[in-house]
């Protein structure tokens, strides 16, 4: 297998990303926890930088100098959002602290305002905590039934379920597109055509697709999708929310306060058109500016150059781990050339628990996450308690697989001797 | 070698205790029960108390459940540490282990035992996985009685 992209790709970024260069316990950093979150390219910082010595004033709210530029860049930002999902409209995208509370805002505002006792709202068992929690809390509120499509044999969305949930009772799909555990990428284009022929809305959590894959939300023809800004290297405190522009038009606001209003009397207010109708509050404006700056970083090396790199190392990474025996690795297997799956492998290695494993890796640099990732539900449906997981971006390389094969190896080494 | 750094984390007896706990199971009869869980990583205990006639001292402790080398060993040394001690010398011994995972003194010699514990200490990230077991205890001992009373969480 050669590795083709590995010279035009991640060589050529490394050097974007300071924290890159970081030493651990006395060993280079190897960063496999990016389905956590994503490190910041330099580019990134600048911009958060660059916005608070030269830019830094409220938006929408000044008519002075700064106060302009402040708003420009942030609604540049958004814009550079819409063209990166290819949304139609730019007040499609509503800025969000994170993907968890796009996931809320739509549960609240749409949830409360639609659904009845006894509708169904279907969700996987694979739900990230943040697509399941905002709908339990409203089913308890609105008397509405959650269903939950399972996995095939090869532990990926099971379409033939999912076709026999459907139903006229049916109000809302919520679904993961690519599952930070499973690593499966689910077929959301198909999953919106079939619930569309029931009048049903789909809700997709692209969290971990759109820092990975091109994203076309008109192609997938989604009613809504969020992501968050720090997989995708923006910072922390910014996500989005797509929403189609009608829909988005007929929801009751959320969050109540200043910046989403349009006449404010005390008794009663009209609201802002779309997107500020769900933006109360001073923004998270650096954070959002910073998140456009990622956008960009993203989109000039290539979301198809990214995609197809990461193919590249998916295939590599469990060419290795099939090596060990003791691994069990979750979600489908990809193809031989890396495809069908996304970059990051959740498993198991015999009798070694995750938090061990990760303690060791830890001291050879390796960072890797061990635990249940928010998603407990779909360990106790596998029956594992925990997992570890190691999970790429465009900046690793196929040196860092080793360095953390050999490290995985050593480990189970040292616990296997003790069970042998 | 990643390894030469942790010899001081996993201890011999650690592992030996982690491959071949002496403390698993339930007690007969149960009269303390307490769930204990790590909602950071998923690690969970069950622990079951026998007192004596008089309620006031521990006869048997028992542990269940599944988690890391360091929560596993730790709940069975602390099982076996607490045989035949008052509820009142137990609650000590969870203040004490708390202070010794902040690196702040250790164990008399009877229970020296637990010392092998102190090498967590250097690894701040995992003293949940240690302490689970001992919050898990001090829950058992100040419920009143011995009904399930849901989980406590060392968060
Ligand atoms: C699939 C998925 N959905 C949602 C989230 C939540 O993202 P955030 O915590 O930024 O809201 C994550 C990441 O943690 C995720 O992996």
């Amino acid at each position: 297998m050669t590795l083709i992209q590995e010279k035009t790709i991640a060589a050529k970024v490394r050097s974007d990303f300071p924290i890159l260069n970081e030493q651990i316990h006395g060993k280079p950093l190897v960063y496999l926890d990016n389905a956590a979150t994503s490190q910041k390219p330099i580019a990134v910082l600048n911009a958060l930088q660059h916005y608070y010595k030269h830019d830094n004033a409220n938006v929408h709210r000044g008519v002075h100098t700064l106060s302009s530029r402040a708003t420009d860049a942030y609604e540049g930002a958004r814009d550079k959002i819409a063209a990166f999902v290819n949304a139609a409209f730019r007040q499609e995208i509503v800025y969000t602290r994170n993907a968890s509370e796009a996931i809320n805002l739509v549960a609240y505002s749409w949830g409360l305002a639609n659904l009845q006792p006894g509708d169904e709202i279907i969700l996987t068992v694979m739900e990230h905590h943040s697509n399941l929690i905002p709908w339990q809390l409203i089913a308890q509120r609105t008397g509405a039934v959650l269903k939950f499509v399972e996995l095939t044999e090869t532990e990926e969305f099971d379409f033939d379920h999912f076709k026999s949930l459907l139903s006229n009772k049916t109000k809302l799909v919520a679904v993961v597109h690519i599952s930070n555990t499973l690593g499966c990428i689910n077929p959301v284009k198909e999953i919106c055509a079939e619930a569309h022929r029931y009048g049903v809305r789909v809700l997709i959590d692209a969290s971990q697709s759109v820092p990975h894959l091109p994203i076309d939300v008109q192609d997938i023809d989604c009613d809504w999708l969020v992501a968050t800004g720090h997989k995708m290297c923006g910072p922390t405190g910014i996500g989005f929310l797509y929403g189609k522009l009608d829909l988005l038009r007929s929801m009751p606001p959320f969050l109540g306060g200043g910046e989403m209003i349009a006449d404010v009397f005390l008794d009663h207010s009209t609201y802002a058109d779309l997107p500020h109708k769900f933006e109360a509050g001073t923004p998270a404006i650096a954070e959002a500016i910073a998140l456009g700056a990622a956008v960009d970083y993203l989109t000039n090396i290539g979301m198809d150059k990214i995609h197809a790199y990461e193919e590249e190392l998916t295939a590599y990474l469990f060419q290795q781990l099939e090596q060990i025996p003791e691994v069990r690795t979750y979600g489908p297997k990809p193809k031989a050339d890396g495809s069908g799956r996304a970059a990051l492998a959740a498993f198991t290695a015999g009798g070694t628990h995750p938090h061990d494993l990760s303690t060791i890796l830890d001291q050879a640099g390796v960072a890797i996450r061990a635990g249940h990732h928010c998603t407990q539900p779909l360990h106790r449906y596998l029956g594992a308690q925990s997992t570890a997981r190691a999970s790429l971006y465009f900046y690793n390389t196929r040196e860092e697989i080793d360095v953390f094969i050999a490290a995985l190896k050593e480990a189970i080494e040292f616990f296997g001797s003790l069970f042998g | 070698m990643a390894l030469d750094n942790l010899r001081d984390l996993y201890q011999q007896v650690i592992l030996e205790r982690y491959k071949k706990p002496r403390h698993r199971g339930k007690t007969n009869p149960v009269h303390r029960y307490q769930r204990g869980h790590n909602p950071s990583c998923g690690d969970t205990i069950e622990l079951t108390v026998k007192l004596n006639e008089t309620g006031d001292r521990i006869e048997d402790v028992k542990f269940e459940g599944e988690g890391c080398a360091i929560a596993m060993a730790s709940a069975d040394l602390m099982s076996e540490a607490l045989q035949g001690k008052s509820l009142e010398e137990a609650l000590d011994m969870v203040q004490r282990f708390q202070n010794m995972m902040q690196g702040k003194g250790e164990f008399p010699f009877e229970q020296r035992k637990l010392n092998v514990m102190q090498g967590v200490s250097q690894f701040p990230v995992r003293i949940k996985c240690a302490t689970l077991t001992w919050h898990t205890l001090k829950a058992a001992i100040e419920a009143s009685n011995p009904q399930p009373a849901g989980f406590v969480s060392n968060e």
